[in-house]
């Protein structure tokens, strides 16, 4: 019986030192959680900011390194290395930095690690896909050690929503090391240090504890690679990851049988649409157009496949965007009328129409939209190649082109100009409609550098569209992301991921 | 044999020009990777610049030129993507393929080899039958179904390995047993052809009446008789395990060569699918050329001057 007690009581004290043991090893409860593991489709495809444009690379790298400008969560541009900005004249910016910022090797961030960035990206030899959306600035120069000009071709509207994706790295560093070395040892001044890369496995990050801003909860971060959504899903349940990206309404579904586990969600910048080719076959003619935008019925394939996270859209905007304008009604679902609307045309059950689209986008929407215009007598029939095939096609001639696609479009920059231009402007490979009138609002909206005077353009640029359907609208879409009960994050509008915008509750 | 091996060599040589030319010719009849590196809405003059910068638009026989120019001094090139020496990428990847295909292989031949001779020498009994459904199973389940099958239960419900990546030893069990399952299949029906056909031949009967055990028959000499068709898939099913570590790659994860091909081909990233095409016929040739090797020392009667 003694032997009993005092086994009993042993056992007792060894639970007290565990116990004693976990609450001093696990400390605040909000600083529990040591390491972040975040679950990517694939590895960043490299790691240096200026060399490539995809998600799974702008998710880390953003992590490492300080963009010029940021938006915060509600999506407002708001400073980062640049503290001030002013209007010098209509093509020149004068940007006013922070003066204490540090790289991670203690070095200073000053004017000419930026003009250093600018004429990086910029430089046609250097060969970088993002060149594009800095491409209108044509000098860059530093005024002072914390005071940068740049200057654009001509009144440029959308530069600051531009430079929210400029990161700036260290003229110093990447100088001496070289190009091929900085993107194997990337060294920023963001939140986040670089640590090592285990390549097609794992990057991993380690909190800076010397950042300006504000500092990550978390002391690593570890960004894996996981093809497969089932496995990221078997990872999330599992407890191996904290957060997964892109999964579908399906998979969301499933994670909230799951207590452990919860579905974030956002409605993005991005837009799903249906373009249309309005210069050759048969949706050259203005009544197939708008047959085919009364045949599709979005709302249904919102609550049949999206399980009701997107949003119906009825102009090529999504709220979040500048040039946005409330109050279009687009072409409500009215089978009967595209019915009428094909009968006037002349088109029957023979009239070839071809669908091109690649499994990049969602073959179940794709489907639905086939199987919509069918049922209004449109011979609808789909073709598919992979996805850099899709995109030559998209971008070919109108001869081509053949006669729709569906697709997504985001630029990443919540501005009108960078949607709008490409799909509806005719000097653009995208557009598969020529308007003078449009080009005309397109133009005058991209030169002015007055919101006021701009919306008033793009409201003309809606009601165009409206009325002559080089594309039909269908909806805003969601990002859906998987993450554990306790994580706490606010998945933003562009696709973002900020880990010092994380946080924990056990 | 000097002679056999000379010959094996040139054949080697023109069959590995041949399929670098033909993969190096057959990925760029589909375009070059330009449009997949930049943002929607490029314009069509920053396509240019950076397509002219990339050289996809110059003459195609001329950077084929270029290409062998470089492989002529073992030089692989640059990632269009990542921007980093291909030979690098690969050396990081090939030791996850082989250490994978090792367990896969592990798996197939320990399981697949013995299961194939017990059915044979317990043909009709229900010990043949229970393992040949163990064998339709194998054969039967796509590895992109049965990966993820084994990840729900052995990582999500039991909560015993882990559902993906690289975490030590206990990593390879679930995808070396989902790559194994099908190879382990192919074993065990060759294997039980093999040792059936060799049960029949009068050198058994002989052997048995000089009065050896049924044991020691099978040991000593089936097995060896036997052999031949087993090296000869051997060769070809480790071709196939490090062909079918494409899909298992992907579904666990494991960063191996064929996820990399499969993102590669994806991306148009050309240097590294030429690289890897490059890799896997060196393999096979090299793994057909052991193979030959093999038969004439488990059978003398085989000689390679011979067959040359």
């Amino acid at each position: 019986m003694g032997k009993m007690q005092r086994r009993t009581r042993l056992r007792l004290l060894g639970l007290g030192i565990l116990g004693l043991a976990a609450t001093v090893l696990a400390g605040p409860a909000n600083a529990a959680k040591d390491v972040l593991v975040i679950d990517l489709v694939q590895e960043p495809s490299s790691l240096d900011p200026h060399v490539q444009w995809n998600p799974d690379s702008y998710f880390v790298y953003r992590n490492i390194f300080d963009n010029m400008l940021t938006r915060d969560n509600d999506g407002k541009i708001v400073p980062q290395v640049a503290a001030a900005w002013r209007q010098v004249d209509d093509s020149t910016t004068e940007f006013t930095l922070r003066g204490d910022i540090k790289f991670h090797d203690g070095s200073a961030l000053t004017a000419d690690d930026v003009v250093f960035s600018v004429k990086r990206i910029t430089d046609a030899a250097f060969k970088s896909p993002q060149r594009d959306q800095f491409n209108k600035i044509v000098d860059a120069t530093a005024v002072s050690p914390t005071v940068v000009r740049l200057k654009t071709e001509g009144p440029y509207p959308v530069l600051l929503a531009q430079l929210t994706k400029l990161s700036i790295v260290p003229k110093a560093y990447v100088t001496q090391v070289g190009n091929e070395r900085f993107n194997q040892a990337p060294l920023g001044s963001g939140p986040y240090k670089f640590i090592s890369i285990q390549r097609g496995v794992k990057t991993t990050l380690a909190r800076n504890d010397a950042y300006w801003g504000d500092k990550g909860l978390f002391a690593t971060a570890e960004f894996h690679a996981v093809p497969d959504p089932a496995t990221r899903v078997a990872d999330l349940r599992s407890g191996k990851a904290d957060l997964i990206v892109t999964i579908n309404a399906d998979i969301a579904d499933e994670l909230k049988k799951d207590g452990k586990v919860k579905v974030l969600s956002v409605l993005s910048e991005r837009v799903a649409y249906f373009h249309l080719n309005s210069l050759a076959g048969p949706t050259k003619d203005l009544k197939v157009r708008r047959a085919i935008a009364h045949a599709i019925d979005r709302q249904g394939i919102i609550d049949g496949l999206m399980h009701g996270y997107d949003k119906p859209a009825t102009i090529m905007l999504a709220p979040v965007h500048v040039g946005y304008v409330e109050g279009f009604k687009g072409h409500a679902y009215d089978p009967a009328k595209a019915k009428a609307l094909l009968k006037e045309a002349g088109i029957t059950p023979q009239t070839p129409f071809t669908l091109f689209t690649a499994p990049t986008f969602d073959q179940r929407v794709v489907q639905a939209i086939q199987q919509m215009l069918i049922d209004v007598g449109i011979n609808a029939t789909i073709t598919t190649s992979d996805f850099a095939g899709w995109l030559k096609r998209a971008q070919s001639s109108p001869a081509e082109f053949g006669e729709m696609t569906f697709s997504r479009w985001s630029c990443g920059c919540q501005d009108a100009d960078g949607v709008l231009f490409p799909l509806y402007h005719s000097s653009s490979q995208w557009a598969k409609s020529n308007d003078p009138a449009m080009d005309k609002e397109l133009e005058a909206a991209r030169a002015s550098l007055d919101p006021a005077v701009r919306l008033a353009h793009y409201r003309r640029v809606h009601e165009i569209a409206e009325a002559t359907v080089p594309l039909v609208p269908l909806y805003q879409v969601a990002i859906l992301y998987g993450a554990r009960k306790e994580l706490r994050w606010t998945p933003t509008p562009n696709e973002s991921f900020f880990i010092n915008r994380v946080g924990w509750q056990d | 044999m000097g002679r056999f091996l000379l010959k094996r060599l040139v054949q080697s040589a023109i069959a590995i020009l041949g399929t670098v030319t033909l993969i190096f010719f057959i990925q760029r009849l589909a375009g070059d990777p330009t449009l997949l590196m930049l943002p929607e809405g490029a314009t069509r003059e920053d396509i240019e610049i950076l397509r002219h910068q990339l050289g996809f638009d110059r003459p195609l026989i001329v950077q084929y030129l270029e290409y062998i120019a470089q492989l002529a001094h073992f030089d692989l090139g640059q990632s269009l993507v990542q921007r980093v020496p291909v030979a690098d990428i690969i050396a990081a990847r090939l030791p996850y393929t082989l250490c994978l295909a090792a367990g896969a292989l592990l798996v197939a031949v320990g399981v697949g080899l013995p299961a194939g001779i017990l059915m044979a020498v317990r043909r009709g009994s229900a010990l043949e039958r229970a393992l040949m459904a163990l064998v339709l199973v194998g054969q039967s389940m796509p590895t992109f179904w049965s990966g993820i099958l084994l990840i729900m239960l052995f990582a999500v419900t039991l909560g015993i390995m882990p559902s993906s990546g690289v975490d030590g030893v206990r990593s390879v069990v679930l995808p070396a047993i989902a790559l194994g399952a099908l190879t382990m299949a192919t074993y065990a029906r060759v294997a039980r052809t093999a040792v059936l056909e060799e049960l029949e031949r009068d050198y058994v009967s002989t052997a048995r009446a000089k009065g050896l055990s049924f044991r020691r028959v099978v040991t000593r000499h089936i097995l060896r008789n036997a052999a031949t068709p087993i090296i000869t898939i051997s060769a070809l099913e480790i071709a196939n395990l490090l062909a079918g570590a494409v899909i298992v790659e992907t579904v666990f994860a494991w960063p191996g060569l064929g996820q990399l091909a499969v993102q590669s081909i994806a991306a148009r990233d050309f240097p590294i699918v030429q690289a890897i095409v490059l890799l896997s016929a060196f393999v096979s040739i090299a793994l057909n050329l052991v193979a030959d090797l093999l038969y004439s020392v488990v059978d003398p009667r085989i000689r390679l001057e011979g067959r040359a």
